[in-house]
């Protein structure tokens, strides 16, 4: 099981998304990905990412001048 | 007598970014150069260029190939040596370069990469027996309108077959342009037009999705979000997506994901795909404040298209000639971007935005359409930096910050 650490800080719609979607490609089921962002839109957008891709969306933190979100990869196909 | 040592600028990539870099630097140099302070060459193999955003309407409305190519020699400034060979290594550390089959050293004091961007189809196995694309050259694009000028009916499947790739708008124009060419000839109502992409929207900024979508619908173009185009089986014509769904097609015309140039993966200045890391404003290459990437090359979060290579040449361009006069003002990129999009029926609508302002909401109108006209008039002199007072004039403070 690997972790995918995402940077999207600086970045704003549709970059955060774009990193998660690339970052995605690489991982397998059971891998994490914890993308970090300050894009206000990156939560929701993620939210219904994970909902249609069958993927786990696991957490949002605000760490202040950061958000992270924490997405457990489970959507790919065996 | 104090003697100058010339200083020497390296530009690679004979491009949008890299031919706009060289004129702007070759013509405000012009009196360096000719006093050997200064020289600039070009690296690049191509002997001729393509007006990439031709390469639409060489697959949907079958414009020659040949109407959108240029001569390089035609467009290089004369005070610029272009090398016609392909650069493989480049030293950032010793300040030096290597091309192809070549272990002759070409030192540089300065360093420009424009190398691009091009189609990745290793990334999906399968695409390349099934697939033509417009993305490609003008010559690969053709193919398309061959084989679009042969459909009588059936199922077309366009779309976003991964990510990064150059021209965000175009594979939307792509499914505009289809539907335009089917209606014309009157059997629009036989051919189905599928739309795929990865983002969770028809658009990935939300103003323009709101824009497209009610033309998706009235024009009864599908649309398919959130898929991730995994493999292609050309034998069964079907397209597997990462969660395991499946999609029939008759004919796919995916845009590919998109790579780097090969010497740029694996080095020290680049992202794990090959993305060259800068400064997003100054375009410096991470540590070296003597070498900058700009254009599709970058691992900067916009759109890889002309417009942003054109002002990102201008932004770098002005910070040489700046260090060489000792000047000490620092230009930045705003990060605007301008990428036109056809709607199809001489509609279009255009993607601004910068780093500090979301992307706008623009209607679609003949106006927008005839200022993409306006853009493909001037394309090759603009690259030979003429038309500098009208980019001003036309992007104002976002033309550069200084
Ligand atoms: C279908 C389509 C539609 C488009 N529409 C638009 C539009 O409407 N508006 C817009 O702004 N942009 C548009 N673009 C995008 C635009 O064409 C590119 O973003 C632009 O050309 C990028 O400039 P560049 O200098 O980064 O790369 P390029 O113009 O691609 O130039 C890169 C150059 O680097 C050279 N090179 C590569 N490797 C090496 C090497 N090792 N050594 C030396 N040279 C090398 C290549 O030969 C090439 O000549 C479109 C593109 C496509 C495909």
């Amino acid at each position: 099981m690997a972790t995918f650490n995402v940077n999207s800080i600086g970045t704003a719609c549709p970059g955060p998304i774009t990193d998660l979607i690339r970052a995605y490609k690489k991982a397998q089921n059971g891998d994490m990905i914890v993308l970090v962002a300050n894009d206000p839109g990156v939560v929701p957008d993620a939210k219904i990412w994970c909902e249609r891709t069958r993927n786990e969306f696991v957490s949002s933190k605000d760490t202040g001048d950061s958000l992270e979100i924490t997405i457990k990869v489970t959507g790919k196909k065996a | 007598m104090k003697v100058i040592r010339m200083k020497k600028i390296a530009i690679i990539g004979s491009g949008a970014g890299g031919l706009i870099t060289s004129s702007k630097l070759a013509k405000e140099l012009s009196k360096e150069i000719k006093n050997e302070e200064v020289s600039i060459t070009l690296y690049d193999k191509k002997t001729e260029q393509e007006f990439q955003p031709g390469y639409l309407e060489v697959a949907f409305r079958g414009t020659d190939p040949s109407k959108i190519k240029k001569r390089v020699n035609k467009l290089v400034n004369p005070g610029v040596n272009m090398v016609y060979e392909n650069v493989e290594k480049v030293d950032l550390a010793n300040r030096y370069i290597r091309t192809e089959g070549s272990d002759k050293n070409r030192d540089f004091d300065y360093l420009v990469i424009s190398t691009g961007a091009s189609p990745d189809y290793e990334q999906i196995p399968g695409l390349k027996e099934a697939n033509r694309d417009f993305h490609t050259n003008a010559d690969k694009s053709s193919l398309i309108y061959n084989e679009i000028s042969n459909i009588k009916s059936g199922k077309i499947v366009v779309g976003i077959g991964g990510l990064p790739y150059k021209c965000p708008p175009s594979p939307n124009e792509s499914a505009f342009m289809l539907d335009e060419y089917f209606t014309r000839k009157g059997i629009r109502d036989k051919v189905e037009i599928v739309y795929v992409t990865p983002f969770t929207r028809i658009y990935s900024a939300e103003s323009i999705s709101e824009v497209i979508e009610p033309i998706y619908k009235n024009r009864s173009i599908e649309s398919i979000t959130t898929f991730n185009t995994d493999t292609v089986d050309p034998e069964k014509k079907e397209i597997t997506s990462l969660e395991g769904e499946t999609l029939k097609y008759d004919h796919l015309f995916l845009t590919p994901p998109h790579k780097t140039a090969g010497f740029l993966k694996g080095s020290e200045y680049s992202d794990e795909d090959g993305w060259v890391k800068v400064d997003k404003k100054d375009l410096h290459i991470t540590t070296y404040d003597n070498a900058f990437a700009i254009g599709d090359t970058t691992n900067i979060p916009i759109s890889k298209a002309g417009v942003e290579a054109h002002l990102e040449g201008i932004v770098v361009g002005s910070n040489i000639i700046g260090d060489i006069r000792g000047t000490d003002k620092n230009y930045k990129f705003t990060g605007r971007t301008q990428c036109s999009m056809e709607t199809g029926f001489h509609k279009a609508t255009f993607v601004v935005g910068t780093y500090d302002r979301p992307v706008e909401k623009i209607e679609p109108s003949r106006m927008n359409y005839m200022e993409k006209k306006v853009m493909e008039e001037i394309y090759w002199s603009s690259l030979r930096g003429h038309y500098e007072w009208l980019f001003k004039y036309h992007f104002k403070e976002d033309y550069f910050q200084d």
